[in-house]
């Protein structure tokens, strides 16, 4: 189902860009998505499915960046200890910082049922489960990670500071804490130094990225919720949600601690200021929706010698542009997260996925389009936040202002002209 | 015994045709299916009551008809007609079992069906030359239909052409078998009684010309080939797998029975040139595959160039070749069904058979992994690769021959490669590949239409890890024919005595 071809709302004339329906849509003070019923339910099951494994990651992120760091033989990062189970999110439960989900703090049920028991239903050691893959998939959530990593220059301040002196003072002091008592690692510290210093700043993006889903996690439990209760009812207003949220923990500082012996090291103090938006959320929607990994199968790059390419086109797997298919058949991260996404879907959306395609056997498919369709959502959030911030209101009386907008919409979606991108895809509602 | 695999089929298929309309599509096919799953399971019966040791015909049936034309009704069976009424049991059964179960007119469909079954099993059982043409001819006019009733795009054209090229060939047949009785002033049609027929060898080569034509184009050879490429294409898929699988075979069988079997002199005589003709058939259905843009069009060439290998099996004349070549029937009758009803699930689901629009099929999520599989398996099995049946039949048709033919085996084994070149070209677009997610919404595969494939792999799998169990039926019966060959001297003399 298609809805009705949107009209400017605005003074402008029409405009004459490729995706001008969908700038209409914008300026209207809607998404690039369609508002449709059937989009809603997908986009808002989505965000459940991917908020659960998502209040894993986050975990397991902080996790590794604060307490496994710099051990060289990292093979439990992925066993969660209980104290990170328990650890209270900062926007959910009664002592929250700010209350987005009205959910309790610590992991969600369905998290905690499935790390018991998994996908076998059945309670085996955890190392088997393990073993057989049989758990949440963090590997996905270490590809964005490094996407991040690699692509460095996405905007605010994070990645000028792991190049200073600062840094390097606050690592050697970590690493040397770290390595106490360790001769060996300390001598391979003392000959290798840049190597061990690029390894921290890897465990920062591990804490950057885990503070900015800390915050997604119980955003998209809420949106949830609100949609079940029937509270939330559009498209738009699932987007508004997402830009309200976006500016009520804007400000959320990002930081990197380190705890060695009971003792934090604060390798990026919360006192550099760097904030959710500006050093996170931006950063992670460049690397991770717009660009991810940088290999094509034919060429590789050093990314510590800044070879990644800074130019958009030349990236085809973010998330609004991968081909689903191929990702769907090639085992590369994205499949892990479809995988870790179906352990959790809503039943409602389980239902609707059963009744079309090939219902259970294509339904990693139909869930990676459907989650293609919730970051597109996303990205508007993003794009609309962006323009509250940066230029005008929607209903502004101001032609200039509103043509100012106008520009920033369609230099936007100028970034969604090449054919790989899934913007005209999702527009249809047969794009499964 | 053997009169149940003619007349079953035929009785049933006029049950089938007068059932009212109110009996549903559904219920005619399983009452079609359970007829001949009865046939295919006497037809195993047989097989356990032929004596592997008896090289001559075995539980025979003989009843006198017309004793003034010569034609009486007499059945037989051996190795060389056992091998293939079991194809004819097995290709007709998963034939009907793979048809679509909402066929229009179901009546008319599974009664011709069978009508072509009991023909075609009646002409590979009938001892008498007349009788052979009458059952022979049966199958005329239902697969004339069969085209032009359920086929596709262009049946009627291929239907036509198909009439009057078997009209062509069963003309033919029937003047070389009135000729010899003619010239050999025989009484009887009877195959037994015109075996030892003395005709000078250029009468014999003159009515052996005209069995070699008339079988060739039901075979067929190149060049009477021109009819095979349209109507395959053009029948629905358990036609086509009916008409490579069974009736082409009809075409080598009757060059052998009544070719090689009656006018073993003018066959020695004539054999080198055979072998040629069976190279340029392998060579070109090869290359001409190659070229093929429609997927089906493709498997319809590889049939004219695999039906070579039978020709150069026979024209060796060594035990070796002929049980090589008639193991190529079995196994091409089975490779051919498979991939035709593999192209016909592919046309089915994704709704081309065009190779510049199919790609990546093998994507295991939203392709057709199985039916790709099957396919690189059948085309593997084509190609002649060890352990599959297709393999063993090729393998010892190229032992027999290479001895006496040596530059025409290569050319074969050439065009063994070229079988390879042009269905690596069919995988390669077909199910390897991107995926285009614009199209890929292609409906599942039903077990139901997975299940004649995996019977006919299995057998193609066994056979070819096992080909004892396919060889060793038309062993005796080879080494009989192969004996009754004059030797080249004895050949050179008979010439000189006719001159």
């Amino acid at each position: 189902m298609l809805q009705t071809p949107v009209q400017p709302t605005t003074q402008l004339p029409p405009s004459r860009h490729e995706f001008a329906e969908i700038i209409h849509r914008l300026e209207a003070g809607g998404a690039m998505l369609p508002d449709t019923p059937e989009n809603l339910k997908q986009i808002i099951g989505i965000y459940k499915a991917y908020a659960v494994p998502m209040d894993f990651y986050w975990r397991d992120l902080l996790y590794i960046a604060e307490r496994v760091f710099l051990d060289p033989t990292p093979f439990f990062k992925y066993f969660l200890p209980p104290e990170y189970l328990d650890l209270p999110n900062h926007y959910a439960g009664d002592d929250a910082d700010l209350r987005i989900w009205r959910g309790e703090a610590d992991a969600h049920p369905e998290l905690r049922a499935f790390l018991e028991t998994g996908e076998l239903k059945r309670k085996l050691p955890r190392l088997l489960h393990h073993l057989w893959h049989d758990r949440i998939n963090m590997e996905f959530a270490e590809a964005c990670m490094q996407s991040m990593f690699w692509h460095q220059e996405m905007g605010g301040r994070f990645n000028d500071f792991l190049d200073s002196e600062a840094y390097r003072q606050n690592c050697d002091r970590a690493i040397k804490a770290y390595f106490q008592g360790n001769p060996v690692m300390l001598g391979l510290y003392k000959l290798f130094p840049e190597m061990f210093i690029e390894q921290v700043r890897q465990r920062s993006y591990y804490a950057n990225l885990g503070l900015f889903w800390e915050v997604m996690a119980p955003v998209f439990f809420e949106m949830c919720d609100r949609y079940t209760e029937g509270s939330l009812t559009s498209v738009p207003e699932a987007m508004n949600f997402l830009v309200d949220g976006i500016f009520a923990v804007a400000g959320r500082p990002i930081y990197h601690h380190v705890y060695i012996r009971g003792e934090c090291y604060e390798i990026i103090p919360k006192s550099q200021g760097f904030t959710w938006l500006y050093e996170a959320a931006l950063p992670y929607v460049e690397a991770v929706f717009y660009r991810v990994s940088p290999f094509r199968g034919t060429r590789s790059y050093n990314a510590q010698v800044g070879q990644v390419p800074k130019d958009q086109r030349d990236f085809h797997y973010g998330i609004l542009y991968a081909d689903i298919f191929p990702v769907g058949s090639a085992g590369v991260p994205p499949t892990l997260l479809m995988q870790d996404m179906l352990h959790f879907l809503p039943e409602f959306l389980r239902e609707d996925y059963l009744q079309h395609c090939r219902g259970e056997d294509d339904m990693l498919i139909q869930l990676g389009v459907s989650f293609q369709r919730s970051m597109y959502c996303v990205t508007s959030a993003v794009i609309q936040a962006l323009r509250t911030a940066l230029y005008y209101p929607l209903d502004d009386s101001n032609p200039k202002h509103l043509e100012a907008n106008r520009r920033f919409f369609e230099a936007q979606l100028d970034r969604f002209k090449r054919p790989e991108a899934r913007l005209g895809d999702i527009q249809r509602q047969d794009y499964r | 015994m053997l009169s149940l695999l003619i007349w079953l089929p035929i009785f049933g298929a006029v049950v089938i045709g007068l059932l009212p309309n109110q009996v549903s599509a559904l219920r005619i096919r399983q009452g079609a299916l359970a007829i001949t799953g009865i046939v295919l399971l006497w037809t195993l019966g047989l097989v356990t009551q032929f004596d592997l040791n008896n090289p001559g015909v075995q539980l025979q049936e003989y009843f006198p008809w017309i004793e003034v034309l010569g034609l009486d009704y007499s059945l037989g069976v051996d190795g060389l007609s056992l091998v293939l009424v079991g194809l004819n049991s097995l290709l007709t059964w998963i034939a009907i079992y793979c048809s679509d179960v909402n066929t229009n007119r179901p009546r008319l469909f599974y009664a011709l069906v069978l009508l072509v079954s009991g023909g075609v099993a009646g002409a590979f059982l009938s001892q008498n030359l007349l009788l052979f043409f009458l059952f022979y001819e049966v199958e005329l006019v239902p697969f004339y239909l069969l085209v032009a009733i359920w086929g596709g795009v262009k049946r009627g054209y291929a239907a036509t052409k198909f009439l009057l090229y078997t009209a062509v060939s069963g003309a033919l047949i029937l003047a070389a078998f009135l000729g010899l009785i003619w010239l050999a002033d025989a009484s009887s049609f009877a195959y037994d009684s015109l075996l030892g027929q003395t005709l000078p060898i250029g009468l014999q080569v003159l009515l052996l010309s005209g069995i070699l034509i008339g079988f060739g184009i039901k075979i067929p050879l190149v060049p009477f080939h021109t009819w095979l490429p349209d109507t395959y294409v053009a029948a629905s898929t358990p036609v086509a797998m009916l008409l490579g699988g069974v009736l082409a075979k009809l075409g080598a069988y009757g060059i052998f029975r009544f070719g090689l079997g009656l006018f073993p002199e003018a066959w020695a005589k004539l054999a080198p040139w055979l072998a040629v003709w069976a190279a340029v058939s392998v060579l070109y259905g090869a290359t001409a595959a190659i070229a093929q843009k429609d997927i089906k069009r493709m498997v319809a060439y590889s049939s004219i160039g695999h039906m070579g290998y039978i020709l150069l099996g026979g024209a060796a004349l060594t035990t070796v070749g002929i049980v090589g070549a008639i193991s190529q029937m079995a196994a091409h009758g089975l490779i051919l069904a498979l991939l035709f009803h593999l192209v016909g699930v592919v046309e089915a689901k994704v709704g081309t058979r065009e190779l510049d629009v199919l790609n990546g099929l093998m994507n295991p999520v939203r392709g057709l992994p199985l039916i790709s599989a099957l396919l690189v398996l059948g085309a593997m099995a084509s190609a002649g690769i060890p352990g599959l049946v297709g393999f063993i039949a090729e393998f010892l048709v190229f032992q027999g021959s290479f001895a006496v033919y040596p530059l025409q085996t290569l050319l074969c084994v050439i065009g063994t490669g070229l079988t390879a070149v042009y269905f690596v070209i069919l995988l390669n677009r077909t199910c390897f590949g991107r995926l285009d997610n614009a199209i890929a919404y292609f409906p599942q595969v039903t077990w139901r239409e997975k299940a004649p494939a995996l019977i006919l792999t299995a057998l193609i799998l066994i056979l070819g890890v096992q080909p004892d169990w396919l060889t060793r039926w038309s062993e005796p019966i080879t080494t009989a024919m192969v004996a009754a060959v004059p030797t080249e001297q004895a050949v050179q003399q008979i010439v000189q005595v006719s001159k």
